[in-house]
Parts: structure tokens; C-alpha cells; sequence
């Protein structure tokens, strides 16, 4: 709300206004998002339990075919592996489930017996959280500022040529690169033996802050991370060309120019700063599927992370897993979304963060 | 449906030779050869590709651009030779379908030469016509190969079936010994259209729930809104891997219309964006002051400011269900029929394919494909953005 518009007689200080329009917004965004992320668990609650099959079943059938059990035998065996029901009513196991979740407890893993889903989960989340973050950090920082040289120097061959070469890295498929490079780099030109990069880390190697460990986490991250810069860079690219080309034509840079300020000291804090303004909000929100990754990247080169954890619940059949990680997930998501928000406030200010709408 | 049974046979290209006959005669008559000859293979051509379908609207635009480039207006001051007192502003209705006619002439010009003008959205034009061509036409001049081969194509002394480019199997053989290129030019069909279908139930579920957002406003938008939230919070491939081990894909039409269902908001969020801050504008307000009428504003006034944006929107959801469906099957969430570029990746890898130097062909070609596809529609919306923008189009 604009300040002239508040009638005169209320001469509240500024930091009561602040903490009132702070905690008016804040409370309701946050029940927003609890609502949606509620909203989101029952969804997949539901959904999960009704894909075909349940985990007692696709043991039993793993059973019968590994150990030539008769059905009833590998019934009950496999029955008595899970702390899981199937015919339990769906109400009763939502219930439970739910009951549990506000104290925290996520529950324990079906298949892998008695795991807590979020030991799983914290075993494979960082992987994920490093692969992709550091994919997003180089991919934002290298888009930001091959975009203002593309934009500064418009039209030239250097623009041409860069966003010809952006187009290509945003028009392909992130799946698409992952094979490429694998088939391309890999294969046909040898450039690395892609059996040693994938997967997590190396077997032999001994978990620890150590030089080996570090080593072979960043040798078989590198694949992915390549991965991910190259699929999400020319998108950063293009968009902040766009935004630093509409920011050069504004007034405020032209009075910079005519009032002889230095061409760096215009392109970093008058340019640059303005340009971004976009761009941050959009880091805040693709933060939030940094933590979902990527499933079909991590299944090509074996990453130990949250996407391939996702993608073993489901072949499984665990439910409980399932349901963790789309928990986790879609949390990551929501904050982010308001993380996006509170940002966009704070770094522009002509923006204020109001009750209303 | 007799459009589609036609393409590529002889009797689409009867169908387009006889659609062609009409703007070639109407050109003969008002003598421009050339646009004549360009509108009678123009018809051809689109008759060939999709029989009634394409040739009965091809006519209408070819004449059109036939008739646009002989046509005075008669109110026009600075064409007609008539002093101001002899001309008569009541039109006859055939003058007013000559005008009209005339002004979509007019009108496909521009964007023809819109599209031509952008280099990189040309060449996305160009590529997406390849493609287009190559799953239409490409079926009834390359038979498919889907018979597994065993010793009578293996090379001597080689492990595999899998084969290099060779002059005879121009993109190599497959696990099984086919031809790849066959695979690749009956495989692309049902995914393109698949895309296609998924993209158009998006645009169209999203504009008219944006709309109704917008206009309505209070309880729907608010609903709407939050639904729009809550589909963008659940992560979209994981939800999808899902609901394809849920849904049986029997019918790929019911893939089309899932990820139509989860791809909305995004656009649905624009729409009602832009119905809401155009509902303020000027000339609208002004439109709607001097009673222009609902179909007067919505088409002349609000449509062409959201046109662009709503067409580009569509390419990006075609190349989105593209990632998807081709990234379920790469999965093995989907069980789709060969031949598939998709089924061919998931193949491919299952047999060892991506490891095996001799095999990259049979990896490549679809991968390749694939990418091409999805570049040249990115590209393509360049040209769409000028074709689009009545400022830019405006100085053509």
C-alpha cells in the first residue's frame, strides 16, 4: 500500500507498521503454505495407495521366483518382513500416518526393514542438494554474466554467436545432454572412462573429510553437474540478455551516463543490479526443485540421490519412502516460493510487502 | 476421417491438384501468374499432406493472397480514380467478400515474410516442417522394419547385431539387426502427435480457466488459484511417474490429456494475469465506453495482445510433453508399441547400446531427433514473436 494513501491521524512509528505488515503477511503466507503442503501429502496419500500393487505383493512375487515358494508360503514370509498391512482401511492408515507426521516421525521404510525414512532420506539428500546446487550456482553465475555481455555488446558476433549457441543449450532436453555426453565425450571420443564416473563415490575410497574422498565425490558429481550447467544455463542467458537490454534503455541510465559516471561503475551498480532483480526471484524458486533433482539424470549416471531414491520407492512399492520424499520435496518447494516473495520485497524496494492483495 | 486417409496417397494429390485449380484460375483471370503458380502448389501440397483437411483451407488462403495482390479498395483516396463524389460506401456483399478476402491475403503476406525475415526462427520453421514431413510423408517411402533379424545381417566376426552407418543401412541396425532409419521415420508420428494434442488441451484448458479467473474474479479465481498452486508445488515428473503406473495407457490420447492436466497453471497464471491488468487498460475501457460490444473487445482489442503469447505458450507445452513422454518411456513407465524414438533410447540402453561404439547409431538417431525437434520449436517461436507483435508486423 502507498504511504500517501494512509489517513493521517494514525501516527504509528515505522517499525510497529513494519512489525504489524510483517506479521499480517507472514502469518497468512505460512498458513497458505501449510495448507497447500497438507493438501499435497493427502494428494499423494491417496495416489500412492492406489497404484497397482503393494509391497507385500511384489515381494511375494521377488519370492516365488527367487526362492520357488508356493504363494502362501512366500505370503506369509513376505508379510512378516513389513510392519505394513495392505488391508488395513485407507482412513485408518491416513490417520496414523498423519498422527504421526506432527510429531515429526515419517515413518519407517516398508521394504528396506525398519529403516526411518528420514535416516533414507538424509543419506540421500545431500548428494542431490550438492549435484544440483552446485549445477544451479555455476549455470546462474556463468547465465548472469554472459547475458550482460550478450546485451551490452548486442548485435555484435559475440551475441550472435552466443545466442544462437544458448538457444541450442535451452532447447535440448537435459536427458538428451546427459546421453550426449555420455555417448559423445564417453564413448565415441574417449575423453574419460564413463564406467569410473558413474554412481556416487568410489567403493574403495574411505567416507571422510579427506583428499581421496573429496576427490572421487567431485570426479563422479562432475557428469551430472555438467549435466545440469548445460541444460539450464542458456535459459539464464537469454532471460537476463532480455532483462539487461529492457534496463539499459531506462532513464536512470542514461541521466548515469550524462552525469559521467564510469561505463563499469553503470554496468555493475546501475545495470546489473536492476537486471537481476528478475533473475533472483527465479533462482528462489528453482532452489525449491533443486532438492527434488533430477529423476531421470540421477537414474542415467546411478547418483546415489533423492530422484533415484524416488524412483526405487516406486518400483518397490514403498510407500512410506514415497510419501517422504514428496514431503520433502514439496516442502522445499513452498519455502522457496516465499523465500522468492520476502526477496523480491526486500531487494526492490518499490515493491513493499502489504496486507493487501 | 477422410482427411487423415488421404495423406500422402494419390488421391490427396488429386485432392490438392483440384483444390489447386481454384486460386490457379482466379490468378490466370486477374493475371499474376506467380502468386497462381505458388497458390496451386501450395494446394498441392497441402492436399497431398492432409487431404480435405488441408486442401479446403488452403483454397481459401491461397485466392486470398491471390486476389490481395490485384485488389483496389474502392473507399481508398489514394487508389481509386474516382472523385470522392462518385464513390459509393454501401458495398455490395461481393465486394465485401473481396475485401476481406484481400485483407487475409494481406495478412498471410506479412506473416510469411514475418516468418522468413527472423533467421533462427526460420530455420526452427524449417526444421519443424522436416519433421512434420519426414512422420508423414516418410512412412510410405521407407517400409518399416520390425521383423527381428539374426545371422542373415551379421557382419563377420562381429559379437552383436548392432552395425555402424553403412551405405546400405544408412543409419545402421539395431539390437535386433533393423534398420534404424525405418525406426526413426515410423517412430516419430504418434509422438509428435501426442505432443501436439497435449499442448492444444493445455492452451485450451488453461485460457478458458484463466479467463474465467480473471473476469469472474472472487470465489472461482480464488479456488482457481489455489488449485494452479497446489499442482505447481507437487513435484510434476515424480507425480507423473505416478499416475502412468496408475492409468493404463491404452490410448495415447489419455497421456495427451494427463499432461494437460498437470501442465496448466503456468499459462492459466498469464492468462488471468493479463485479463486482469487489460480489463484497466485505456483502450479497452475506452472500447468498452463507445459499446463496441463483448466479441468486439475480446477479438479485436484483448486477443491480439495476448495472441503471441498464448501461441508461444503451446509450442513450449508441445516440447514439454515431448520431454515427458519420451522421459516415462527412457524411465520404462510406459510400455508404448515400436516403434518409438523413445522405445528406441529405452532399448537401446537396455541392451547395452550406449556402450558399444558399433551401437551409437541406433542411440544417436533418435536422441539426435529428439533434440532437433524440441531446438527447432524453441527457435521457431522467434519467428511467432514477430509474427505476432503488430508493432513489428506493423513495418512490414
Amino acid at each position: 500500500m502507498m504511504q500517501a494513501s494512509h489517513p493521517p491521524q494514525a501516527p504509528s512509528t515505522l517499525s510497529q507498521k513494519l512489525v504489524r505488515a510483517l506479521t499480517g503477511y507472514t502469518a497468512r503466507t505460512l498458513l497458505q503454505g501449510l495448507l497447500t503442503i497438507w493438501a499435497v501429502i493427502t494428494f499423494t496419500f491417496i495416489l500412492i495407495r492406489k497404484m497397482p500393487g503393494n509391497p507385500v505383493d511384489i515381494k511375494v512375487e521377488q519370492l516365488m521366483i527367487s526362492q520357488n515358494l508356493s504363494y502362501q508360503d512366500a505370503y506369509n514370509r513376505a508379510a512378516g518382513m513389513f510392519d505394513f498391512d495392505p488391508d488395513a482401511p485407507l482412513l485408518e492408515q491416513y490417520l496414523d500416518y498423519m498422527w504421526k507426521l506432527i510429531r515429526g516421525d515419517l515413518g519407517r521404510s516398508i521394504t528396506s526393514s525398519g529403516t526411518p525414512v528420514l535416516d533414507q532420506i538424509l543419506r540421500y539428500l545431500p548428494w542431490t542438494l550438492f549435484s544440483v546446487g552446485v549445477g544451479l550456482f555455476i549455470s546462474f553465475t556463468v547465465g548472469i554474466f554472459l547475458g550482460m555481455a550478450m546485451a551490452y555488446w548486442r548485435g555484435s558476433l559475440f551475441d550472435n554467436v552466443m545466442t544462437a549457441f544458448s538457444s541450442v543449450l535451452f532447447g535440448i532436453p537435459n536427458y538428451i545432454t546427459a546421453l550426449l555426453i555420455i555417448l559423445i565425450l564417453g564413448v565415441q571420443l574417449e575423453w574419460f572412462n564413463v564406467g569410473e564416473m558413474l554412481g556416487g563415490v568410489d567403493q574403495d575410497v574411505k567416507a571422510g573429510f579427506n583428499y581421496d574422498y573429496l576427490r572421487s565425490v567431485m570426479k563422479h558429481a562432475f557428469l551430472p553437474v555438467l549435466t545440469y550447467v548445460s541444460a539450464t544455463v542458456g535459459g539464464w542467458m537469454l532471460t537476463m540478455k532480455s532483462s539487461t537490454i529492457s534496463t539499459l534503455g531506462e532513464e536512470y541510465v542514461t541521466v548515469a551516463h550524462a552525469r559521467g559516471l564510469g561505463r563499469w561503475r553503470i554496468l555493475t551498480a546501475y545495470v546489473g543490479r536492476n537486471a537481476m532483480l528478475p533473475l533472483v526471484t527465479r533462482l528462489a524458486i528453482s532452489i525449491g526443485f533443486v532438492v527434488g533433482g533430477s529423476v531421470i539424470i540421477e537414474s542415467i549416471f546411478l547418483y546415489p540421490g533423492l530422484g533415484k531414491l524416488l524412483l526405487q520407492a516406486i518400483g518397490s512399492r514403498d510407500y512410506t519412502t514415497m510419501q517422504g520424499v514428496f514431503l520433502v520435496i514439496s516442502v522445499a518447494v513452498v519455502a522457496s516460493n516465499m523465500l522468492a516473495d520476502m526477496m523480491y520485497g526486500f531487494l526492490d524496494p518499490r515493491i513493499h510487502v502489504s496486507g493487501d492483495r | 476421417m477422410i482427411g487423415f486417409q488421404t495423406i500422402a496417397t494419390t488421391s490427396g494429390l488429386i485432392i490438392g491438384a483440384v483444390c489447386g485449380l481454384i486460386p490457379l484460375m482466379v490468378g490466370i483471370r486477374l493475371r499474376q501468374w506467380k502468386p497462381a503458380l505458388i497458390g496451386f502448389l501450395a494446394c498441392l501440397f497441402s492436399g497431398f499432406a492432409c487431404g480435405f483437411l488441408g486442401g479446403l483451407p488452403m483454397i481459401i488462403i491461397a485466392t486470398a493472397v491471390v486476389i490481395s495482390y490485384s485488389y483496389i479498395a474502392k473507399d481508398d483516396p489514394f487508389l481509386s480514380r474516382a472523385s470522392i463524389d462518385e464513390v459509393d460506401f454501401e458495398e455490395s456483399w461481393q465486394d465485401s467478400i473481396l475485401r476481406q478476402m484481400s485483407s487475409l491475403g494481406r495478412t498471410t503476406r506479412a506473416a510469411t515474410r514475418a516468418l522468413i525475415r527472423n533467421k533462427a526462427g526460420f530455420i526452427g520453421f524449417i526444421g519443424v516442417m522436416f519433421f512434420f514431413f519426414m512422420t508423414v510423408f516418410g512412412p510410405s517411402l521407407i517400409d518399416y522394419d520390425g521383423q527381428a533379424h539374426y545371422y542373415d545381417r551379421m557382419k563377420p566376426g562381429a559379437i552383436t547385431l548392432f552395425q555402424g552407418p553403412s551405405r546400405e543401412f544408412p543409419l545402421g541396425l539395431d539390437y535386433q539387426g533393423r534398420d534404424v532409419l525405418s525406426h526413426m521415420v515410423h517412430g516419430g508420428q504418434k509422438l509428435i502427435i501426442t505432443a501436439v494434442q497435449a499442448g492444444i488441451f493445455t492452451t485450451i484448458i488453461a485460457v478458458i480457466l484463466g479467463a474465467i479467473a480473471g473476469l469472474i474474479g472472487s470465489i472461482p479465481d480464488r479456488l482457481l488459484t489455489g488449485l494452479s498452486n497446489f499442482i505447481l508445488t507437487i513435484p510434476q515428473f515424480p507425480l507423473l511417474v505416478v499416475l502412468a503406473s496408475i492409468i493404463e495407457f491404452d490410448q495415447r490420447i489419455f497421456l495427451a490429456l494427463l499432461l494437460a492436466v498437470l501442465d496448466w497453471p503456468t499459462l492459466m497464471r498469464a492468462v488471468r494475469a493479463q485479463v486482469l491488468s487489460l480489463r484497466e487498460r485505456d483502450y479497452v475501457e475506452a472500447a468498452i465506453s463507445l459499446d463496441l460490444g463483448l466479441p468486439h473487445i475480446i477479438v479485436r482489442e484483448v486477443l491480439p495482445n495476448m495472441i503471441s503469447y498464448i501461441v508461444i505458450s503451446l509450442i513450449f507445452s508441445i516440447r514439454g510433453a515431448v520431454y515427458s513422454q519420451v522421459g516415462l518411456v527412457f524411465l520404462g513407465m510406459v510400455p508404448f508399441k515400436e516403434p518409438d524414438w523413445g522405445v528406441m533410447i529405452y532399448m537401446g540402453r537396455q541392451q547395452g547400446a550406449l556402450f558399444l561404439p558399433e551401437a551409437s547409431s541406433m542411440l544417436l538417431s533418435p536422441i539426435l531427433a529428439i533434440a532437433l525437434f524440441q531446438l527447432s520449436l524453441v527457435l521457431f517461436t522467434r519467428s511467432l514473436e514477430e509474427l505476432f507483435n503488430p508493432r513489428l508486423r506493423a513495418g512490414l
